[in-house]
């Protein structure tokens, strides 16, 4: 007859399921707490402090706020940096739908390595991208080569470089596999046997697409498009690289000069504050979009919300 | 070789048709299709008459199909013509075709009611609004889910789903009805009652159905005709009696229902009887077309026409003795195997009142007319 075995401390921390998850979660809550949680809460508490003398007093007051909304300089950043997000995210689309679409539909070899081509830029670091364009844009650029050579110009176009266009071209590049990413993952998981039955119902092509595939992708093209959105929104290095007289100056270029050469911590971590609020209320506002779309009998498109997931980086 | 249907019509096989027959609503003519190497219909030519149920059955890979979405317009024919009415339509997308499809998995649009998903195809041909609001009301009421008008498909349950597929598809009225496993998905009570809807729902609306399965349970219940598939070819077609009666070869006799098989060689077959050899018992049984003597052939009978004998069998019958491996209790029979001297093994479903020893030693018999000698 063998020994009844007797339960060692590991069967019995198994037998607890609340000290079990306490452990599991133990790691990441920490991580969340002291990376994400802190500093936010930090950036708060800063944007109510006083500036007094160069010195940061820790005075509550609504005087940053104050001064942010009374000068023209800081809303109308975040206008602008807005403006150039929407014009990112509808440029990004317009590349990356119906490049989703081939890949999902049309593509039928080598579609992994299709894909992958889409997405390895991503693996190439940020700001080589960025500076790509600089080489690719800038007076003696690949550019001006190009149409020099081609007698097209005879001196080198200098408004390439250094405009609001040049970082919404960049912005486009850069995040265009993001947007493309949730809308692929939508189409792909269309049930064929969907674009069939329609057809079967004597909806050709077009009408297929406009009344099946198109309205089943639109929680992929929301969440792609948040993507966009909230990236370019915040993104510091395009317009500070790229950008010219108009659009050196994005929102966390502001909050950068805020915190650094003007040492203003306290209207920087306002601006952030008011930044950080926006973002969140727009990715509130996607997130109740996505569940009323599903709400409304999407089974076969939460590829867009499930797995891909509405999540920014923020700012 | 196949070639290509050339689009004319044979004026005097059609009329000549057309007086001793129905119209075929749909006639395939050499029709192939390849994948690469591989034939999933392999030079398949077929009438299907105006109004028929007609089953497509088959093995997973018989290509039956491959041959439902050729008529659908979803897999173009590699070779071959499809003609409905007597007008070629391989060349027609499937959204010009006067024929509609119950997907296997439904495929109901997940973003549109029920009422939507009916309405669809109405609403892709332009029909009035008001036409098209009667009419899809008039579907809902056919497949009894008047209530559920305004539900999203995933609010339904697996039957109700296979309701507003058909219902989807019957709303347009279609000259051709192509179902695709229909019922695969339902539980074995639900599937049963749909059938028989199924049926009765054909019957009434005249409409012909082309229904695909594997089940040859089902095939039997609900077709006029079964087109029995067998690695892209057609093995046999036939009313569901003569494909159980009259099997064209072993592999028909062994696909539908079950069946007993006992290998031998042909003695000779003449007038519709062949005598077969197996090991040292002759047995007799009907054949279709003469066999070859000398050549393997197999003797198929049911396990319902064998009998249970002490003694010597009745003259006409076939004989073979054996002991008794197993018998079962099933209800209305009792189920008999039993293995024969060279280790083969039959079943026999004898009245369950008969007493049976385990090891006792039996002869089995069976009128010659219930055996069938087929080839592979």
């Amino acid at each position: 007859m063998s020994a009844i075995e007797r339960p060692t401390w590991l069967d019995r921390v198994r037998a607890r399921p609340r000290l079990r998850t306490a452990i599991a979660a133990a790691l990441p809550v920490g991580f969340v707490t002291i990376l994400l949680f802190i500093p936010y809460v930090l950036l708060l508490v800063h944007s109510f402090w006083r500036l007094k003398g160069g010195v940061i007093t820790h005075e509550l007051t609504l005087e940053n706020y104050q001064r942010l909304f009374g000068t023209e300089l800081y809303p109308n950043t975040i206008l602008f940096s807005a403006g150039v997000a929407i014009r990112v995210t509808l440029f990004s689309l317009l590349l990356a739908y119906p490049l989703a679409y081939l890949l999902a539909f049309k593509v039928k070899r080598h579609k992994q390595l299709m894909y992958m081509a889409v997405i390895i830029p991503l693996w190439v670091s940020y700001l080589v991208r960025a500076y790509a364009w600089k080489i690719i844009l800038g007076q003696s650029g690949i550019l001006n080569g190009l149409l020099q050579a081609a007698g097209l110009t005879h001196e080198p176009l200098t408004f390439l470089l250094y405009s609001r266009w040049a970082v919404i071209l960049a912005l486009t590049h850069i995040y265009t596999p993001f947007t493309l990413m949730p809308i692929y993952a939508v189409l792909e998981a269309i049930p064929p046997a969907l674009k069939e039955a329609s057809q079967d119902l004597y909806a050709n092509r077009w009408q297929t697409f406009r009344r099946i595939v198109l309205p089943l992708s639109l929680p992929g093209v929301l969440a792609g498009s948040t993507f966009a959105f909230v990236l370019s929104m915040g993104d510091f290095l395009a317009p500070q690289l790229l950008g010219g007289n108009d659009s050196a100056l994005m929102v966390s270029n502001l909050v950068w000069s805020l915190f650094g050469v003007a040492y203003n911590w306290p209207l920087g971590a306002a601006v952030s504050v008011i930044v950080l609020l926006l973002t969140l209320f727009l990715l509130w506002l996607a997130n109740r979009v996505e569940t009323a779309m599903n709400y409304a009998g999407q089974t076969v498109g939460q590829a867009g919300g499930r797995t891909v997931g509405l999540s920014g980086r923020g700012v | 070789m196949t070639t290509p249907y050339d689009g004319s019509l044979d004026l005097d096989k059609l009329t000549q048709r057309h007086e001793t027959f129905r119209m075929p609503i749909l006639e395939l003519h050499r029709l192939t299709k390849r994948f690469g190497d591989f034939a999933a219909v392999d030079d398949l030519s077929l009438d299907i008459a105006a109004g028929e149920f007609l089953t497509l059955l088959g093995a997973s890979g018989s290509g039956k199909t491959t041959t439902l979405r050729m008529i659908a317009g979803f897999e173009p024919p590699t070779s071959g013509e499809i003609l409905m009415a007597g007008t070629p339509i391989a060349a027609l997308p499937p959204f010009k075709r006067d024929i509609n499809t119950v997907f296997q998995h439904y495929a109901l649009f997940p973003h549109m009611s029920v009422r939507e998903n009916i309405a669809y195809g109405l609403r892709m041909r332009r029909v009035p609004a008001a036409e098209r609001e009667e009419r899809v009301s008039k579907a809902i009421a056919m497949v009894k889910l008047d209530q559920l008008g305004a539900r999203s498909p995933r609010q339904l349950s697996g039957g109700q789903q296979q309701r507003v597929a058909l219902a989807r598809a019957l709303v347009n009225r279609p000259r051709v009805l192509l179902l695709d496993e229909p019922l695969g998905a339902l539980d074995l009570k639900l599937r049963k009652e749909m059938q028989l809807e199924l049926k009765h729902l054909q019957t009434h609306l005249g409409i012909t159905f082309v229904y695909v399965t594997h089940d040859q349970e089902e095939a039997l219940t609900m077709s006029d005709r079964i087109v029995l598939m067998r690695q892209g070819r057609i093995a046999q077609v036939g009313t569901p009696r003569d494909l159980y009666d009259r099997p064209a070869s072993r592999y028909v006799a062994d696909f539908i229902g079950e069946t007993n098989l006992l290998p031998g060689t042909v003695v000779e077959s003449t007038d519709g009887v062949a005598t077969l050899r197996m090991g040292d018992a002759t047995l007799r049984g009907l054949t279709e077309g003469p066999l070859a003597a000398g050549s393997e052939a197999w003797l198929t009978v049911r396990p319902e026409a064998i009998e249970l004998s002490g003694g010597a069998a009745p003259a006409g019958y076939n004989a073979v003795t054996g002991t008794v491996a197993d018998a079962v209790y099933a209800g209305s029979a009792l189920r008999v195997h039993v293995t024969l001297s060279g280790g083969r093994r039959l079943v026999a479903n004898v009245p369950s009142g008969t007493s049976c020893t385990h090891g006792a030693t039996v002869t089995l018999a069976w009128p010659m007319a219930q055996g069938r000698c087929v080839g592979d």
